[in-house]
């Protein structure tokens, strides 16, 4: 990566901004050097590779909020942003709740989360089309399955430099890399579409292609010659992936923003059991190697970890500092949103839940969207497989899944011990006693 | 403005474009972007942020047979672009030795987006008000009405294009958007709503098409009907849709499926039925890039084509897909226009841009009451669609149809079907017109689309609700 200290540019920038009429100003330099293959049938769809860089601001001026943000870094262009920003902070209203956030003194080492690999640096253009083509031809070997939608390898390495008027400057390195391979089974108009991806802080951990070719294989043969269902309210079993959809919806029905707007059903119901007990859920921005930690927001306020479910009871939101006012408390350092958000392991495989069902499903994809964060509705196409005297029977397709998240939360009876660790919301598998089911 | 501003010009283009293809390929393109954007967000009754956004930067692709390599800058110097053009052509290994063909400027044949006024280059004040006249609609509209979001967005996006083939061309496009969210309480309930529109258009859009009050209306007396809504019922049901935002539907069953790509790849449910009818004779639809004004228009597509109004089904046979350069070469097929991407840091490829379902001979009227016991579908939250044709919308707000009239307002339910059953169910096309607006997402990216349909009526199709709550 780049070796240039923004922060020293970020300090020049705010100089001149509060010589020229600032009472406050952030700025945010961010570095991206992204590549990505996509291999399809054998020969490269598409291959992208850059560096891109931008940076943001946001200014006060007595208390009137202007931002601004480009990916032209020329210092000239930059400063006349600066001096065009400070200029139309008039046109907002006094916002003293929009103030940069107080300095708050971190110990956090951002090398102690082990949140940048520097082997990803060094992986070759070659390297990563062979191993997209090579998860794709395991996948394509099985005769069963009939066309590749794409096999892809991707990476990331970014760099992030945060100052503020307030004293902040802070900066990190983060990575990723990913791998995935997406397949259609079938035949005639009779089609099934599934795949699966891993996505990792650092290379060693990422688990290896083969074993993600075969996850693909299986998740998309096991849905050949699906069936619709009848509606019914039946026990279901979210697999991890989905259950991390389920809670992804949660963490924005945490969120600061959505409940001091009131736009979450949950506004108004801490310290209430919104969850059975059974339930603990941690938002965590310190784990080592995890895809979520950072040592701080985008608001420069170190992050932490944060208890959000204890026993089924909620017991924080998550909270930038524009929302913590606004709700008079103290942020959370989640002004940027989830770091790693994390429901608490089971004693249960996911053998276990699937025993306990006479009749049930265990949901293993969705599609569409359906979720409303205010009333804490969901309703969402979903595909599995039917559970019948404890065992997995048969593939269904083309249902929907819906319920209120309140009532889907008080239901989980069971959770289990198989999280996945490719997003920053980790969760194993999850059995609600019941929810409804639309097919025929 | 124009690329010299940036110290680029044809002979440095020109000069890229022979740096790319020179360790092979068969075309190579250079898209140059200079997008220009301001916000403005009004919420809890004050203006709390104005934010403005500069876009800078050159996109560069070689094709090489089937293969695409790609790489994109922030930086336009020419060392950088020099270094981007041999990143892009790493994926060409044959070499063919294509001659290049000079720069030669085109002039688009066709201006279909208002440029007098632009939103963005307009007074702030005047965009202030705009937000604030939203704003305080919304609120007057009940007392119930406790949170209300108003936004403006405007951008303006130049861009320059040249090829391989000798092309040069710009095109300068202007978008706004106006949106209001507003949620509703009533001490036992509370909903939130969004309305929005706007288009390729300047400030005249918002005093001839529609008012900033009128949106702001829209949103509030949804939230409201919204507070007193049930859950949906369950299962296989009548459906109609309404004609305010039910293109989505289109959209996602038959637009999507249409694109090119996923034809000569053999990944669509529809790549081997050209010719074939596949939906109800009264269903016949296009797709339309040259709607003046429109949000999903344009006059040249993200490669410089044309945009060109395609027919896609024809009284339900197939008859069109909507194709990029890549694709339209694969398929043997006349470029349309259809190759677009979201900024400089993505390649082009087949999408929408106004998708629409001709009116047809019902009144909406005579189709609800021809509806025993079903559904009516109002305002969406958007949908989906997978290759294999299954594909879904969500609403959020319906209505119940018993015997005939439009009953119980219904909330956040979504629906699911497969689009080679589900076009042969549309039984009823109205004589009505209305466009949604939305941002399509695609492989990652994100354009700016309309889709429009008349009031239709889908004699069944499943329903996500709650078993025995009707």
């Amino acid at each position: 990566m780049e070796a240039t200290n923004y922060l020293d540019y970020n300090e020049e920038i705010i100089n001149f901004a509060l010589k020229n009429g600032a009472s406050q100003i952030q700025i945010a330099h961010s570095i991206c050097d992204d590549f990505e293959v996509e291999v399809r049938q054998g020969e490269i769809q598409q291959f992208n590779k850059a560096i891109s860089k931008s940076m943001g601001m946001k200014i006060l001026v007595d208390d009137r909020v202007a931002s601004a943000s480009t990916s032209d870094l020329r210092k000239e262009i930059v400063k006349n942003l600066v001096l065009s920003t400070i200029k139309r902070a008039r046109y907002s209203e006094a916002d003293p709740y929009a103030r940069l956030a107080d300095l708050e003194r971190s110990n956090i080492d951002s090398n102690s989360l082990n949140i940048y690999d520097p082997k990803i640096e060094e992986l070759s253009p070659d390297w990563k089309i062979s191993q997209a083509k090579e998860m794709e031809s395991i996948a394509l070997s099985d005769n069963r399955i009939t066309n590749s939608l794409g096999s892809q390898v991707s990476t990331s390495l970014s760099t992030i430099f945060l100052s503020n008027s307030n004293g902040f400057a802070g900066s990190f390195q983060a990575s990723s890399i990913s791998a995935g391979v997406f397949l259609q089974a079938g035949s005639g108009d009779e089609l099934y579409e599934e795949g699966w991806w891993e996505n990792r802080v650092a290379l060693e951990t990422l688990p290896q292609i083969d074993e993600i070719a075969k996850t693909a294989i299986n998740r998309t043969t096991r849905l050949i010659g699906a069936k619709k269902i009848e509606s019914q309210k039946l026990p279901v079993i979210f697999e991890p992936n989905i259950a991390a959809e389920i809670l992804g919806f949660l963490s924005a029905c945490v969120n600061g923003n959505n409940i001091y707007l009131n736009r979450s059903f949950l506004a108004g119901k801490l310290d209430s059991q919104i969850a059975n007990p059974i339930i603990n859920i941690i938002d965590d921005g310190l784990i080592p190697g995890g895809l979520g930690s950072r040592p701080f927001d985008s608001d420069g306020v170190p992050t932490r970890k944060t208890i959000v479910i204890e026993n089924g009871i909620l017991k924080s939101y998550l909270l930038g500092t524009y929302a913590a006012r606004k709700l008079n408390m103290k942020s959370t350092g989640n002004a940027s949103g989830i770091t790693n958000f994390v429901l608490e392991n089971g004693n249960n495989s996911q053998n276990d839940l699937i025993r306990r069902i006479d009749k049930g499903i265990l949901i293993t994809s969705t599609i569409g969207h359906g979720l409303n964060p205010t009333t804490g509705d969901i309703s969402k196409g979903a595909a599995g497989m039917m559970i019948i005297n404890g065992e997995i029977a048969y593939p269904v397709n083309e249902f929907t899944f819906s319920g209120n998240l309140q009532s889907i939360l008080q239901n989980i009876i069971a959770i289990a011990n198989d999280p996945i660790q490719n997003s920053q919301v980790i969760t194993p598998s999850i059995l609600v006693n019941e929810l409804d089911i639309s097919g025929k | 403005m124009k690329i010299q501003d940036f110290g680029l010009d044809g002979t440095i283009l020109q000069r890229i474009l022979s740096i790319a293809l020179a360790q092979g390929g068969d075309f190579a393109d250079i898209y140059f972007q200079y997008n220009s954007s301001l916000s403005i967000k009004m919420e809890e009754d004050i203006i709390k942020n104005t934010s403005s956004s500069i876009l800078l930067g050159v996109g560069i692709r070689v094709i090489d047979g089937i293969q695409t390599g790609y790489a994109y800058t922030s930086d336009v110097s020419y060392e950088k672009l020099v270094e981007t053009a041999r990143n892009a052509s790493i994926i060409a290994k044959n070499k063919h030795n294509i001659s290049l063909n000079t720069l030669q400027i085109k002039n688009k044949s066709k201006n279909i987006y208002d440029l007098n006024a632009p939103v963005i280059n307009s007074d702030i004040d005047e965009q202030i008000n705009l937000v604030k006249e939203a704003y305080n609609s919304a609120k007057k509209y009940d007392n119930r009405i406790t949170k209300i979001t108003s936004s403006l967005a405007s951008s303006y996006d130049f861009i320059t294009i040249a090829n391989s083939e000798g092309l040069i061309i710009t095109d300068e496009r202007p978008q706004t958007r106006l949106m209001v969210a507003a949620t509703a309480e009533d001490g036992q309930n509370k909903s939130t709503a969004i309305a929005n529109n706007g288009g390729r258009a300047g400030m005249e859009f918002y005093k001839s098409v529609e008012l900033p009050e009128s949106i702001g209306k829209r949103a509030s007396e949804e939230a409201i009907i919204l507070l007193s809504a049930k859950d949906a019922p369950s299962g296989e049901l009548p459906l109609v849709l309404g004609s305010e935002e039910s293109g989505v539907m289109i959209h996602e069953a038959v637009g999507h499926p249409l694109e090119a790509d996923g034809i000569w790849q053999k990944t669509s449910v529809m790549w081997n039925k050209y010719g074939e009818t596949v939906a109800n004779p009264n269903v016949t639809i296009y797709d339309d890039p040259t709607i003046p004004n429109y949000r999903g228009s344009l006059n040249v597509d993200d490669e410089g084509c044309d945009a060109e109004n395609i027919m896609l089904i024809e009284k339900g046979k197939i008859v069109g897909f909507m194709n990029d350069y890549l694709s339209s070469k694969l398929l043997g097929h006349k470029r349309n226009g259809h190759g677009r991407r979201e900024s400089f840091q993505s390649i082009p490829i087949p999408r929408m841009s106004n998708t629409v379902l001709m009116q047809g001979n019902y009144s909406p009227e005579e189709i609800i009451e021809s509806t025993k016991y079903g559904i009516y579908a109002k305002s969406f939250q958007g949908g989906m669609v997978e290759g294999t044709g299954k594909f879904t919308f969500s609403l959020n707000l319906g209505y119940l149809i018993e015997n005939g009239k439009l009953t119980a307002p219904i909330k956040n339910v979504t629906l699911i079907g497969m689009n080679l059953d589900i076009l042969k169910n549309i039984e009823m096309v109205g004589n009505d017109m209305g466009f949604f607006l939305g941002t399509c997402g695609k492989q990652g990216q994100s354009v700016a689309v309309t889709s429009g349909t008349p009031t239709l009526k889908i004699s069944k199709m499943t329903v996500g609700g709650i078993n025995g709550s009707n």
